[in-house]
């Protein structure tokens, strides 16, 4: 290349560079104008700042909540912000805890917390300003209050779980006869008989609609159904010391071809996957395997449809569950009144949650599911039992809500629902993934899984 | 240019002998010309060599994304990398794209440029429809054109008559960066070969034309013997803008890895590393990686020009 001419190349991405640094070292400006301004328009005597991931109708949902609470606490003012959900969120949050100039609040996935190094990162909850606000840990499902307990210390504040659905559209069901007479699709107990119900819910469907819609290329969904499906059959994932892989190929290929039927079968179109599969399902077609999180988008399409946990194929009952829990991002000077309001705050929303269960998810403070109004919503009562029924992954560093185990095993998963892996194979890829993910150390504090302190 | 205005300035006003008049023009050079260049290089400085340095020193530690307890582990990072599926994974990704970007725009952008070159009405709309897209941010060309990829809804299959899941199967996912990527950036290629065009002196064709060349013969014989150093650094500077393809493969996806990771480039991959499993010392090793394979196909490139010029002479 000639000097002349190499330049223009370069000096485009050089400009570029530079811009971009501008760009970041601007808005960190502007993040620094914002907190000093917003504290000085306060008339407030404790300011809590508070980071969360929710946008859409989850967005709005949370700042009802944050309105009521602003409402009936007057001396605490609220200063929330909404970030972008999935990973650019967490780097952020490790960031500023890193940094020293993280928010009294924050909203994590559960699964994440083991990985977020907790005691570095995150700090402890106080048990006693909790119960001073009314939190009690027997008002929580005694298995989700244990994974947010790490150390001995509890590090998370759930403040729902949400889980995969399987939605069903009343009208062309009913067309087929596999509504029940309570006007819910009939049970289901073995992948024959899901299969069956599909075959007849196929003839009973609009012509260019597929049967039912399961991101089969998607490897967060396909991870999070495998999860169900895997636990459904018992399956397990490493030894309680983290030493050893115990994951079961035998049954994971039976899951894997179950996944696989759909598509190889042509149930699942292949030309609608994502979110296509919602789309389909809003157009006519009978099923759509979704987060719950879609409940306020088949609402507002006024759809005739339930919502089941994902059917027991392998005999238990079990769909995958995530969680968004309130923690406290490391602050050195944590204290005060400031921590206080903070405690008092997530408090106040994990026991007002009722607006929350609109958006699908199902709130972790049990005694809102008896309550009458939570029990009139529907079609939330009819998957509440998902609470007792949870799959989750394990409960390891590298687990959790798009996480690494995720995002090294779902496409593994993805490949053979598609059909460019084979059942068998895809599982023993799983596998070795597994063994490597264990020996592989916690870039937070140079440990593994097995010496991390963090499984408790 | 400011060094010889300077030197004008300094000559006549002093007889001093050649070495002192070289060492007074570099000085007043460099106070003249340095303080034009002293933003640029501050800039360079702060956001392109400082980040280098520190990129090599944390290639070889452990750091994590928060910044503390990074202790140095030698080439640890390096011998991970080098066995590391995914990594040459993505960079097979990469190199596919490139495989593909590079003919296929060189190719197109040559065309478009003939194309333009010889139309005689309406020149200025040409010219802007094929330079236009080049203006979009790639965010914007990128999510065009996941919309015209819909599989159901979208317009390229609604055209064309086919049920082609080009966003969802990973035999079309790159096929679809690919062809999104033609239609953003050729408008550069583009230009670059109607200025070199119009370059090109007129009384050759005529010339040829009375020898008796016809329009094949004169393309063959003028057009592209004259535009071979053109085509040179549009290969080049594709070459290198394509080996660093990142966002409007990872906008297509989503910001996922597209299907079966079959989208997921290089530049992803490190930015996965460094900021999702918060390994920023692993990170920096696939990036100087990846800087030397980057300055190994620049360099051989040059290599490879140096030797053909020899041997033209």
């Amino acid at each position: 290349m000639g000097q002349g001419m190499g330049r223009p190349g370069l000096n485009r991405r050089h400009f570029l560079a530079a811009a971009g640094g501008l760009t970041v070292a601007g808005s960190f400006g502007f993040a620094g104008l914002g907190t000093g301004a917003d504290a000085l328009a306060s008339g407030a005597d404790t300011r809590v700042s508070y980071w969360n991931l929710f946008s859409g109708g989850d967005g709005y949902n949370m700042i009802a909540m944050l309105d009521s609470f602003r409402r009936d606490n007057p001396g605490i003012d609220v200063e929330d912000s909404t970030l972008q959900w999935g990973s650019p969120f967490y780097t952020k949050l490790a960031m500023a805890a890193a940094g020293n100039r993280a928010p009294d609040l924050g909203v994590m996935h559960l699964g994440r917390v083991t990985g977020f190094s907790p005691g570095r990162l995150l700090d402890p909850w106080d048990p006693v300003l909790l119960a001073k606000y009314g939190v009690r840990e027997e008002d929580f499902n005694p298995e989700l209050w244990k994974r947010a307990v790490i150390d001995g210390k509890l590090y998370a504040l759930p403040l729902d779980i949400h889980v995969q659905l399987c939605f069903y559209r009343k009208d062309v069901l009913k067309k087929a006869g596999l509504l029940g007479e309570d006007g819910r699709i009939v049970p289901v107990t073995s992948t024959e008989e899901w299969f069956d119900v599909l075959k007849e819910a196929r003839k009973a469907t609009a012509k260019g609609r597929q049967t039912i819609g399961l991101w089969h290329n998607d490897q967060n969904f396909q991870w999070w159904f495998f999860v169900a499906f895997y636990t459904q059959l018992g399956g397990t994932w490493f030894n309680d010391a983290r030493t050893d892989v115990t994951f079961d190929t035998d049954k994971a290929v039976q899951v894997l071809e179950f996944l696989r039927k759909h598509v190889a079968d042509g149930y699942a179109d292949p030309s609608f996957g994502g979110n296509a599969g919602a789309e389909q399902f809003v157009n006519g077609a009978p099923f759509a395997w979704e987060g719950n999180w879609s409940v306020p988008v088949f609402d507002a399409a006024k759809l005739d449809y339930g919502a089941t946990p994902l059917p027991p194929v392998f005999g238990r009952r079990a769909t995958h569950a995530e969680s968004h829990s309130f923690v406290l991002p490391h602050q050195a000077g944590r204290g005060g009144a400031t921590n206080e309001g903070a405690h008092r705050l997530a408090a106040y929303v994990v026991q007002h949650a009722r607006q929350w269960a609109a958006g699908g998810h199902i709130p972790a403070h049990t005694p809102t599911l008896s309550t009458a109004a939570y029990r009139k919503l529907r079609p939330q009562n009819e998957y509440v039992s998902a609470m007792d029924h949870q799959a989750t992954e394990p409960k390891v560093w590298f687990a959790g809500s798009t996480g690494i185990l995720a995002q090294r095993v779902g496409p593994v998963v993805v490949s053979s629902t598609t059909g460019s892996a084979k059942p068998g194979a895809a599982a023993r890829r799983m596998r070795s993934t597994l063994a490597e993910l264990l020996a592989m150390k916690n870039p937070m504090d140079g440990r593994t899984a097995a010496q991390g302190g963090a499984t408790a | 240019m400011t060094a010889t205005s300077a030197e004008t300035i300094v000559r006549p006003s002093r007889a001093t002998t050649a070495a002192d008049s070289a060492g007074v023009r570099r000085r007043q050079g460099f106070q003249h010309g340095g303080w034009f260049v002293a933003p640029f290089l501050a800039l360079f400085a702060l956001f392109v060599v400082w980040p280098l340095l520190r990129g090599l020193y944390l290639s070889f530690t452990d750091a994590n994304i928060s910044g503390d307890s990074a202790h140095f582990v030698g080439l640890d990072n390096y011998r991970e990398a080098l066995k590391d599926p995914l990594m040459w994974d993505a960079l097979g990704h990469s190199a596919y794209f490139t495989l593909l970007v590079v003919p296929c725009i060189t190719v197109l952008a040559l065309l478009l440029a003939m194309l333009a070159h010889h139309i005689e009405r309406g020149k200025w709309l040409w010219r802007l429809c094929f330079f236009l897209p080049f203006l979009l941010p790639s965010t914007v060309a990128a999510n065009l054109w996941q919309w015209l990829f819909n599989p159901g809804t979208g317009m390229i299959n609604h055209v064309f008559g086919l049920d082609t899941p080009w966003l969802t199967d990973k035999s079309y996912a790159m096929l679809a960066v690919v062809i999104t990527t033609l239609w953003w950036t050729v408008g550069f290629s583009f230009l670059l070969y109607l200025a070199a065009l119009q370059g090109i002196p007129a009384h050759l064709y005529e010339a040829a034309k009375l020898d008796g060349a016809n329009a094949w013969h004169r393309i063959l014989h003028i057009t592209l013997p004259m535009l071979r150093n053109i085509t040179g650094l549009v290969v080049a500077l594709q070459i290198l803008a394509s080996l660093q393809v990142f966002d409007q493969a990872v906008v297509m996806q989503d910001f996922g890895p597209g299907p079966e990771n079959s989208t997921r480039t290089f530049v992803q991959y490190t930015l996965e590393q460094g900021f999702t499993s918060y390994r920023v010392g692993y990170a920096s090793a696939i990036s100087i990686i990846f800087f030397v394979l980057i300055a190994a196909v620049a360099l051989a490139r040059m290599w490879l020009l140096r030797n053909r010029e020899e041997g033209g002479r």
